[in-house]
């Protein structure tokens, strides 16, 4: 009797778990366009440095840093409106998108965390650092610190829009994009120039000295930022399209 | 020999056998599909969820109504332009309910398949 049931059990697992993945298929096959979103917006904010890609003897940064990254900006006002525009139209044309899809699909992702996380933070950045210009202070320029300043960043609300958007799309690739943001924000805007690293990696290393990193400029930084999200993208949607197939 | 029955667990001091674990609410095939379909979106259209188990309204209806009863889910209404929607939501009980039915059957499949493999003494 036993051997009946472990055998009916059996196939009701297989059941269910055939049902899960179609049903999986469905509501998080719509991942890769917000994911692509992210990638080109913060890509589109290379467009932000005076000198994104070639490189330079000398850095004079405005902080905050407005356009993400601590490097020389075109304009910290040009910066500022690019963010704080971008990203609740990036967030628009999400809701637009879920929207669709609950339409055509009849299931729901929970995107308005996702926009509530990403402005939230974003409101949390204006509250915490409204006024756009202004020298680095001396303080983020020592390998000492204080730098928690510098994370006044408007790459941070995204990268934490990214990681509930892995949450909400069950996706630990999406997750880890939006980790690897969040990390490569912090260590790059807590530092200063650009890459340098802290006091305290120096004494891990046995007190070598690496210096700042002007080879690597922003624009590199932000395609290295972009990758993994153009690679889920392209992963979740190559899955949508065969599964649309079969 | 005999089998250990389901419910006995503290007579042979043995864990218990994972049938006693079924949640009779949750145990049922269209239950658990409905379940299981919800536990992967955050909302799952009423029509949705018929047209994937292939249940006409009433029936989906009447398993709805018991999963809501023993608040496994949540069910909302609204509209779509002027159409009328209903929107179903598994609950946290319903996840942690659906999680221990999934872990109970593969107990059960993997105790028997132990026991099919490895027969004890006499028994071919």
């Amino acid at each position: 009797m036993d051997r009946g049931a472990a055998g009916e059990a059996a196939e009701t697992l297989a059941a269910l778990e055939q049902l899960r993945r179609r049903t999986h298929q469905r509501t998080h096959g719509g991942a890769w366009l917000p994911a692509l979103g992210v990638a080109v917006l913060l890509l589109a904010s290379m467009a932000l440095y005076r000198y994104p890609l070639s490189q330079t003897n000398s850095i004079d940064a405005d902080y905050p840093f407005w356009a993400g990254l601590p490097d020389e900006q075109v304009s910290p006002v040009a910066s500022y409106v690019f963010w704080f525009v971008g990203t609740p139209l990036l967030f628009a044309g999400m809701a637009l998108w879920y929207a669709w899809r609950a339409r055509r699909y009849g299931v729901r992702v929970a995107w308005p965390l996702v926009a509530a996380t990403g402005l939230g933070v974003l409101v949390l950045l204006a509250v915490f650092a409204a006024v756009p210009t202004g020298p680095v202070p001396v303080g983020l320029t020592l390998p000492n610190g204080p730098h928690w300043g510098g994370l006044l960043t408007p790459l941070l609300p995204l990268a934490a829009a990214v990681v509930v958007l892995g949450r909400a799309e069950r996706s630990r690739g999406l997750v880890a994009a939006g980790g690897w943001i969040a990390l490569l924000t912090a260590w790059l805007c807590t530092t200063f120039p650009l890459g340098y690293l802290p006091g305290w990696f120096t004494v891990m290393t046995g007190g070598t000295e690496f210096g700042g990193q002007l080879s690597l400029r922003p624009g590199h930084y932000l395609v290295l930022m972009a990758l993994p999200l153009l690679v889920v993208a392209a992963v979740n949607l190559a899955v949508a399209r065969r599964a649309a197939r079969d | 020999m005999t089998e250990p029955r389901a419910g006995r667990p503290e007579a042979t001091g043995q864990p218990p056998h994972p049938a006693t674990v079924l949640d009779d609410v949750v145990h049922q095939r269209v239950r658990l599909g409905i379940l299981t379909v919800l536990s992967e979106a955050y909302e799952c259209r009423f029509a949705t969820l018929r047209d994937e188990l292939g249940l006409t309204d009433g029936n989906l209806n009447r398993h709805l109504r018991i999963l809501e009863q023993a608040g496994l889910l949540q069910v909302s209404k609204g509209y779509e332009g002027r159409r009328p929607v209903t929107w179903l939501r598994l609950t946290r009980e319903g996840r942690t309910a659906l999680r221990a039915e999934v872990a109970a059957l593969e107990q059960l499949v993997s105790r028997i398949r132990t026991a099919v493999l490895d027969p004890p003494d006499g028994e071919d």
